[in-house]
């Protein structure tokens, strides 16, 4: 976690400049941010700054999506007589994403480190990634199932961020955080600073599991325990910014066109492990459900080069979707216990 | 080459033929950058073969790479990918991409006893083994070759037996699980010829893949007969949708049999040997 350094040279800006600011970025490019779609707040492209939903607590989906699509095509398929024709279909566009909460931030902070850092970078999420400016916004508060201070982070984490603004008494402060941050700051040319103000109250937080204690629990009959009222729906997974298992298949367009997908899958899917032939690893629920809290507080870390960290950012989604109940921050606190 | 590792390259099947019920031996050629790209691939690597229109599947690669542009797959007739790949005949055009994952260790190999252990088509991935061994039949000492199968048909490269057991201080011992009339070799699980075979584990190294209850059982009971941890190597198969460590499917605790493997010795997995079941 980096906090903010409140001495640092900031700009202060009014809540009329910022939205002259973003209407100008909409006018030009792709510009992303909280909005109301039916009821649901998520991040989606907004004409301007009168669409984007203000003093939200937290989009219902991570900014994931914007860089890892629910769906997304990798290749076409074209099929004449005994000719076949393959086209790579690398996403185009910028964007700019407004209001990206400091918990979303540091989710793709990780997934920089599976899909750009790790051999070989997987060239879809590394377009989308180059392509796109984050621009954060501090949270006020803590929000009722929020925990980022929990798991390493912060409501003010600039991290992962390349611009961050943090709510001031009258309008906000505007801080560059990477070298695109920096020239986009430039341009914006609000009046320098000094960033003052108060951090939000980020002192709530509960002891978890030490990383060496993990293997320790694996066999556990609190797994078996706790998954009984786990349905398997994998919405945990869907919500959550570091869950990034896919499935690929190919899908018909029509007569000889094809496509190449990949979509989003978790590990909580009875049949995720099924192999042609029909034997299925982890045929348990309990299985299921511990590999993913293993691998959101101990595999997944490691294979990312990132083991001194979890993958857990604290943004509280999982805990609200969940249609049975299972609390991350339960079973997280449940385990200290059992330590 | 492709510098997008998801983009199959273009592999021509230059012979299909039938390698046990079921299960066709898929031999594929790759050119231009598809052969640049295998140009170098070590024995116990793995690619994925793209059905077009229908997906793509891991095979592990059956043949050795003195063979240069041409891959062998052996193919099971079980999900939509592999019945539409068994439904290609020759000139047909496939997806081919890797190389992908570790390989075997035969530096390791050389100078020791080998014990191969496989069941089914879980014989195809071993076959650059036996093969390896064959064609430098000095570098190591002696080869016992362990074949099963759940019955007569599905046994695979039976073409290849006499020259196994012809070649010097190499011995094939084969078994089936249900018995058949034809049959003159032993009936029971590999598990139960291992123990009749009872190899020593002196200077010994072992190999197996086959289904994960056999891997499973196999592996423990070589521990019992002596087999240091790091000397039981498997090659083992998951589900996978990507070969690079990314999708997530296949891991094995904090190891990936994509990326970490296919091989791997009983230190590396031992103690997750359950998870796989």
């Amino acid at each position: 976690m980096s906090q903010p350094d409140l001495n640092a040279k900031s700009r202060l800006i009014s809540q009329a400049e910022l939205d002259k600011w973003l209407d100008g970025l909409a006018r030009t490019q792709t510009l992303i941010a909280p909005r109301n779609v039916s009821g649901v707040v998520l991040y989606r492209p907004v004409a301007g700054s009168d669409e984007i939903v203000k003093g939200v607590n937290r989009p219902a989906m991570s900014v994931k999506e914007v860089f890892f699509p629910p769906t997304e095509r990798l290749l076409t398929i074209r099929k004449t007589g005994t000719e076949i024709h393959i086209n790579e279909t690398l996403p185009e566009g910028q964007a700019v994403v407004f209001g990206v909460l400091p918990c979303d931030a540091r989710g793709v902070r990780l997934l920089d480190a599976l899909f750009l850092d790790t051999t070989p970078a997987d060239p879809y999420y590394a377009r989308r990634r180059a392509n796109t400016t984050l621009i954060g916004l501090a949270c006020k508060e803590m929000g009722p199932t929020c925990f980022c201070t929990s798991v390493g982070g912060a409501p003010d984490d600039p991290t992962g961020m390349d611009m961050m603004l943090y709510p001031a008494e009258y309008g906000y402060m505007a801080e560059a955080i990477s070298d695109k941050g920096h020239s986009l700051l430039a341009e914006a040319g609000w009046p320098e600073t000094v960033l003052g103000g108060t951090a939000p109250d980020s002192t709530g937080r509960f002891p978890t599991l030490e990383k060496s204690q993990w293997p320790g629990h694996f066999n556990d009959d609190y797994w078996m325990k706790i998954s009984e009222r786990c349905l398997s729906c994998r919405a945990c997974a869907y919500v959550c910014p570091t869950c990034r298992c896919f499935a690929v298949r190919d899908e018909m367009l029509g007569p000889g066109e094809f496509e190449r997908i990949r979509c989003w899958d978790s590990c909580a899917g009875e049949n995720y492990r099924r192999v042609a032939g029909g034997h299925r690893p982890r045929a348990e629920k309990g299985e299921r459900l511990r590999n993913r809290f293993y691998c959101k507080f101990f595999y997944f870390p490691g294979q990312i080069g990132l083991s001194d960290t979890s993958a857990c950012t604290g943004c509280g989604r999982c805990i609200e979707v969940c249609p049975a109940g299972v609390d991350i921050t339960e079973v997280l606190q449940d385990l200290e216990r059992l330590a | 080459m492709n510098t997008n590792p998801m983009l199959p390259y273009p592999g021509k099947l230059v012979e299909v033929r039938d390698l046990a019920d079921e299960i066709k031996l898929l031999r594929v050629e790759l050119v231009e950058q598809g052969a640049e790209a295998f140009k170098s691939w070590q024995p116990g690597q793995f690619a994925f073969v793209s059905a077009y229109g229908l997906g793509e599947a891991p095979f592990g690669i059956a043949n050795m790479p003195q063979d240069g542009p041409l891959l062998d797959f052996a193919v099971a007739r079980l999900g939509s990918v592999t019945t539409g790949l068994h439904e290609l005949g020759e000139g047909d055009t496939v997806g081919v991409r890797g190389p992908l994952g570790n390989c075997f260790p035969l530096e390791k190999f050389k100078g020791k006893n080998l014990v191969v252990l496989g069941g089914g088509i879980g014989g195809a991935p071993l076959r650059p083994v036996i093969q390896a061994v064959l064609s430098q039949r000095d570098e190591y000492d002696s080869l016992t070759i362990l074949w099963a199968a759940r019955k007569q048909s599905l046994l695979v490269f039976t073409d290849e037996y006499d020259a196994w057991r012809a070649a010097p201080d190499t011995r094939l011992h084969l078994t089936i699980d249900q018995a058949d009339p034809k049959w003159d070799h032993n009936v029971g699980l590999i598990t139960d010829l291992l123990k009749k075979v009872n190899p020593s584990p002196n200077n010994a190294i072992s190999v197996t893949c086959g289904p994960p209850i056999m891997i499973y059982y196999v592996t423990r009971m070589l521990a019992e007969m002596g087999f240091r941890p790091e000397d039981n190597y498997v090659t083992l198969e998951a589900r996978m949708h990507c070969g690079l460590g990314k999708c997530g499917r296949c891991n094995l605790g904090d190891k990936f049999v994509c990326v970490d493997g296919p091989v791997f010795n009983m230190l590396e997995v031992g103690n997750m040997m359950e998870t796989y079941l």
